[in-house]
Formats: C-alpha cells, structure tokens, sequence
C-alpha cells in the first residue's frame, strides 16, 4: 500500500542542524556567484489564493522577495483548477506558461508532475533544511516543493456541544445536527474519516471503500449542507451550522473574524494534506533561475514563520514557532504523536483516484 | 431634398457604401456576390463553432490515462459508456431536463401578463417603469443577482426576519431544488417578456376590439384571439428561455449549495477539478444532444415559431 498514516519527524529534528549551516551559506555567498546570476526579469507571477492567503504571501515571501532582489511579484489569483489547463496547453504548444511559479496543492501539483510539466527543485538549496513533508509522496524527485501541512479538522460550535468536543464522525449522526452540519460538495478531507467510521481500514483504500460511501449515506440523511472554502467561514459566522469537516484555516479564519468555534480531531482521524510551489516548464533559463529563488527563499525559516503565522499552519522548515493559541494544536502538528491520528494518502493514489470518489460522493448526495 | 435624405435610415446608407466596396473590390459581378459576401461574418462564427465542437468531439473519444494525465493516441467509446453507466450522469441530466421545462412554463406564465400589459397600456409613465424594471437586471450580472437571492433567503435573511415577526422559526430556503428554480426564473424573466413582446406589438389592437365588439369577454379574447396569435412569440421565449435554464451553472451551483448539479456544473467539474477533460466533452455532446433534441420536439409539435420566417410558420 502507498499510503503512510505517520509521519516521521524525526528528519525535522535531524535537518534542524542543517538550517543553520545553509543560512550561513547563503550568507557568506561568495561575490564571485552572485556576478553568475542570470538577468532578472521585471517581474514574476505566482498565482496565489486571494483574501489572507495571499496577503499572508505577499507578507510573508514576495515583499522580502523584492526587497532582496527588485523583482515585482505579480500575484495571480485565478483558481487552480482554472490555471491548470491553460499552463497545460502553453507547456505542450511550447508557449510561455502565464505564471512562473503556481501556489497548488499538492493532489492538483501531482497531477502536471505526472503529466511531466513541472520543473525538477531537486537541487534547490534549502531543500537540505526541509523536513520530509517539504518531499511530496508518490512521485519521483522534487517536481513540487511542499510548503506546509494542513489539517481537515472537524470544526463545531461549542454552544452546539455542551458535553465537550464531538469525539466521532458518528456523533453528527444525532438527529439534532438534522441540517446542521457541513461538507465539501465533493467530500474531500473526509473519505478516508468516513472509511474509518464505517468500519473500513485505511490499507483497503482505494480497493474497497465500500466502507466510506455506506457511512456517507448515513450521513446524507442528516441533510447537510455541501459548500466551499468560503461558504464554511460564511455558514460559521451566521450560526447556520454547528460542525463541519473544513480545512483548519477556515475555522481559524472564523475564530479570528470573532466567532465562537473550535475544532478536533476525531477518533477516526483527519485527512492532512500539503500544498506546495511548482514551476511549469517553458520560461527562459534567467525567469526560470529567479522563479526557482523565489521557492528557494520560501523554504528560508524567516519567511516560513510570516508566511505560516497567517495561515494557522505548521511549515517544513524546523524551529518555526506556532501562532499565539495554536501550540499543541490538532491543526497544527509538530511532534509524531501529533500525527497518529492523521491521514496521509499518497499524492498518486488521490489523483488516480479522485474523480471516481468526488463522483460516488456526489452521486450519494444528490441521488 | 434634405426631408429625403434624413429619412434616408443610415442602416441603408450603410448597405449601400458596402454594395459600393464590394463592387468596386470586385468589379466583375460582384454585385451578384454581395449577399453571400455580407454572410461572411456570419458563417466564420457558425464556423469557428463548428470546428470547436470537432475538437470537443475528438477529445470525448479520448480517455484520461492517470497515470501520466495523458489522454490516449486512440477512439475510443467509454467516456460514453461510462456517462451512461453511472447513475449520477442521468440524475443530473434528468434534473436540468425537468428544471428547464418547468422554469420555461413558469417564466412564459408570468412574462405574458407583463409584456402584454408593457404593449397595451395607454399609461406612459406605466410603460417606462415596466421598462426600466426590465432592463435593469441585465445591468446586474447572474453571478451578482444569485449571490443576492443568498442575501434575501438566507437564514437570516429578509424573508426569515419576516416571518420572525410572526412566530415563525428560521427556515431553510437555500440550497434545494425550488431555489435553484426560482432564481432561474427571476433570471430568465426579462428575457421571457423581451422575445414576447414584439410578437404581442404584432397583433393589432383592432382585431381585440373586434373580438371584444362580436361579444366575446376578454377571457375568450386571449384564448380564441391573443394567444393564437401570440404563438410564434410564445414558441420564441420559450426555447430561449429553456437552452438557457439546461445550460446553467451559476444557479445551480450559488443556490443549489453544490447539492443540486445541472450538466453544466458536472462539466466543469470533470473539466477543472478532475482534468479529465474526455469525460467533460462527452457530457458537454450529451447536453447539446438533449437540447437540440428538446428544441427539435418543440418545433416538430409547435411549429418553428418566430424563427421560421414565411411559409413554415404556423
């Protein structure tokens, strides 16, 4: 099976050393190499998620990334999904690709690395100083760089549970969540919870997920409501919903926007995933070279610690310190044992996968 | 003289300065060439069309290896097969089917009184205000006029803080079928009452008085008189308005909170979310088969309405 459900922090630990030396490297770059850099271009585009995400960005990478350097960053915010056939057909019909760089994640990243359109990070520099998250699952060399982790939580209202936190996926099954609780519209980040709560194992996955739909169905006569990103902050904020399976920025992005919400990781587990940095082949050897630093000084604790204070979320560099409120945090794993509850399923089987869940999921849901 | 060069439409003059150019770039019958000439632009659009669809319907023939998100050197049939086989295709086709002809009966229900009474009234000042109402949506986009609807229905919404005053617990009006289907309608009104009132001005208003001075009350006017006549108008609005609500997405995916899809959001899912953009093109035939099917029933049973010009008209 291709599928790891720990993950080893005990690289974190080891590459903490190698950090260090790689900052005083790059300090200590000789004039000699830094008169090899290629032109710099005037400008670099990243396509980014808007609102905080690419605030959090522009803070946290791309201003530094000027400051150093003079190159503009351009951020572009269309969506991933959108941009994704549109550098596809450039990188086959040898046009210049419309971005240099695409913030991704790492299910959509996997799927131009297999299509061969990304260009090999392997020898990035601060790679050294990564954790094994940084290393995406499933795929040969660095083709993507992964930045962060991140944790589908089960978000709820606390008002809703006086009893304490909701302890399992099948406690949203009480007739009084009718209406209440909430999912992606396609499931994701929670098919494999739902194979754990309907008395599956993660090693039939993705053979038999009988399991997962036949807990899905359960959960359908609970009427839930099947939204996005957005709509899960929206729904939170208006008292429409008292628990949803969400990615732990939104539920953050609740919380900081004044709502009473928390969230857990149930018994079952919880989906972790990474989104990471990839750059489509077809730019010129100097955009090429700067687009590569650009990811290269992403990896650079400094601007990790910025980047990820805006998220909420653990990075892949060690030694970053969590956001005031989210030390020892479900949603914001460092230790090994942080990760024993959480599911990681490899880049590669999600990809091949994917349609056919999204489509059995929907196919439940609006039956 | 100058009273007859005003009157002159500029549309003529236009058509003149073209037969002009034409003949002069072609001097040797070209006059003859002129018609087939300003059919020109028309035939590249329908063209550019026509070969789009011939890449679409390559690429419904190729299947997604994902292993290499590659699409096969090979036809093949399965992208059929499986929209076919799986069930969740024929929900959704089903759905879109029956919202459209519902939306499409609704909207002509409501769209004739409106156009009708935007004709007929002597008033003005009434004439100019249903005027301004129906233009004035087309000012706000589908996507503005959805999120809108979340504004007004949501829970804690317009329509919920009324019934709030008269005891009424928070209801659930989002995110169900019916929303999808109101918010639809509301789009496709002003293009309902838009295709219906040049039919409706086409009635002269003598031969209602006729009808009416024969004895027979209004009621009989508008079935034996009106709505005969109205029908090419009727036929108009109602295959505008029905290939519009089968091809939605933005309905369907604002107000039916993901868990209402029609064929439009299935594709798009298939081509962004899932890259497999064989299996989006295989939906996107079947979607423009069942509408072409559809429109071709209405025409078969109605007649071609406003769009057959002469003899075909019924």
């Amino acid at each position: 099976m291709n599928f790891e459900r720990k993950l080893n922090r005990r690289s974190l630990l080891k590459a903490s050393a190698a950090v260090g030396a790689t900052g005083l490297a790059s300090v200590s770059m000789p004039s000699v190499l830094r008169a090899a850099e290629p032109d710099k271009p005037s400008e670099l585009i990243i396509r980014a998620w808007g609102g905080p995400w690419v605030e959090a960005l522009k803070n946290g990478v791309s201003d530094p990334f000027t400051e150093k350097t003079g190159i503009r960053i351009v951020h572009d915010l269309t969506e991933d999904n959108e941009i994704q056939p549109k550098v596809w057909a450039a990188v086959a019909q040898n046009r210049t690709p419309p971005i240099h760089i695409n913030w991704d994640t790492t299910t959509n990243a996997t799927k131009s690395a297999l299509r061969g359109v990304c260009e090999d990070l392997s020898d990035l520099s601060n790679l050294s100083g990564t954790t094994d998250l940084a290393k995406p699952v499933g795929v040969e060399g660095y083709p993507i760089v992964n930045t962060y982790g991140y944790v589908y939580v089960l978000a709820y209202r606390p008002e809703a549970f006086p009893d304490g936190p909701p302890k399992s996926y099948h406690d949203l099954l009480d007739p009084k969540f009718k209406g209440r609780i909430a999912f992606y519209n396609d499931g994701i980040g929670f098919h494999f919870p739902a194979q754990l709560a309907g008395g599956g194992t993660l090693e039939d996955i993705p053979g038999n997920m009988d399991a997962c739909w036949e807990f899905v169905e359960k959960i359908k006569a609970q009427n839930p409501l099947l939204g996005e990103d957005p709509d899960f902050v929206t729904w939170f904020q208006r008292g429409e919903i008292d628990a949803a399976c969400t990615i732990s920025t939104n539920a953050l992005g609740a919380k900081r926007s004044g709502v009473d919400i928390a969230w857990t990781v149930p018994e079952e587990g919880a989906k972790f995933d990474t989104d990471g940095l990839w750059i489509p082949k077809g730019h010129s050897e100097s955009d090429l070279y700067w687009a590569r630093e650009y990811i290269n000084s992403a990896l650079t604790q400094a601007n990790q610690q910025v980047w990820l204070d805006g998220l909420g979320l653990p990075g892949v560099v060690p030694g970053l310190t969590p956001p005031e409120g989210l030390a020892g945090d479900p949603s914001y794993p460092t230790k090994p044992e942080d990760f024993e509850r959480l599911i990681r399923i490899s880049g590669q089987i999600q990809v091949e996968n994917e349609s056919e869940w999204f489509s059995k999921f929907k196919q439940i849901m609006q039956g | 003289m100058r009273r007859y060069k005003t009157s002159y439409p500029i549309s003529w003059r236009f058509m003149d300065l073209l037969e002009a150019g034409f003949a002069f770039v072609l001097p040797n019958g070209g006059g003859r060439l002129t018609p087939y000439l300003l059919l020109t632009p028309a035939v590249l659009l329908v063209g550019t069309l026509a070969v789009g669809l011939l890449y679409i319907g390559d690429s419904s023939l190729r299947v997604l290896d994902r292993t290499t998100f590659l699409f096969s050197d090979y036809w093949t049939l399965e992208n059929y097969q499986r929209a076919f086989s799986e069930s969740f295709t024929a929900t959704i086709i089903w759905r879109s089917l029956a919202g459209a002809v519902i939306v499409t009966v609704v909207t002509l229900l409501l769209a004739f009184p409106y156009a009708y009474v935007m004709v007929r009234t002597s008033s003005a000042l009434l004439r100019k205000f249903l005027l301004v109402a129906l233009f004035l949506p087309f000012f706000i986009g589908q996507v503005v006029r959805a999120y809108g609807w979340l504004i007004i229905l949501g829970n804690q919404g317009i329509v919920n803080d009324a019934l709030a005053l008269v005891g009424v617990e928070p209801l659930r009006l989002l995110f169900n079928y019916p929303a999808v289907l109101f918010g639809l309608v509301q789009y496709m009104l002003p293009f309902g009452v838009l295709m219906l009132a040049p039919a409706l001005t086409a009635i002269p208003e003598d031969i209602e008085a006729a009808a009416t001075s024969l004895g027979a009350d209004w009621v009989r006017t508008l079935v034996h008189v009106v709505l005969p006549m109205a029908k090419p108008g009727l036929i108009g609005a109602g295959v505008v308005v029905m290939t519009l609500s089968l091809t939605d997405f933005a309905m369907p995916a604002i107000l039916g909170g993901g868990s209402q899809d029609f064929v439009a959001n299935a594709i798009y899912d298939q081509f962004f979310r899932t890259s497999d953009q064989g299996f989006g093109a295989s939906l996107t035939l079947i979607l423009i088969a069942v509408g072409s099917i559809t429109v071709g029933l209405v025409f078969a049973v109605f007649g071609a309405g406003t769009l057959a010009l002469g003899a075909n008209r019924k």
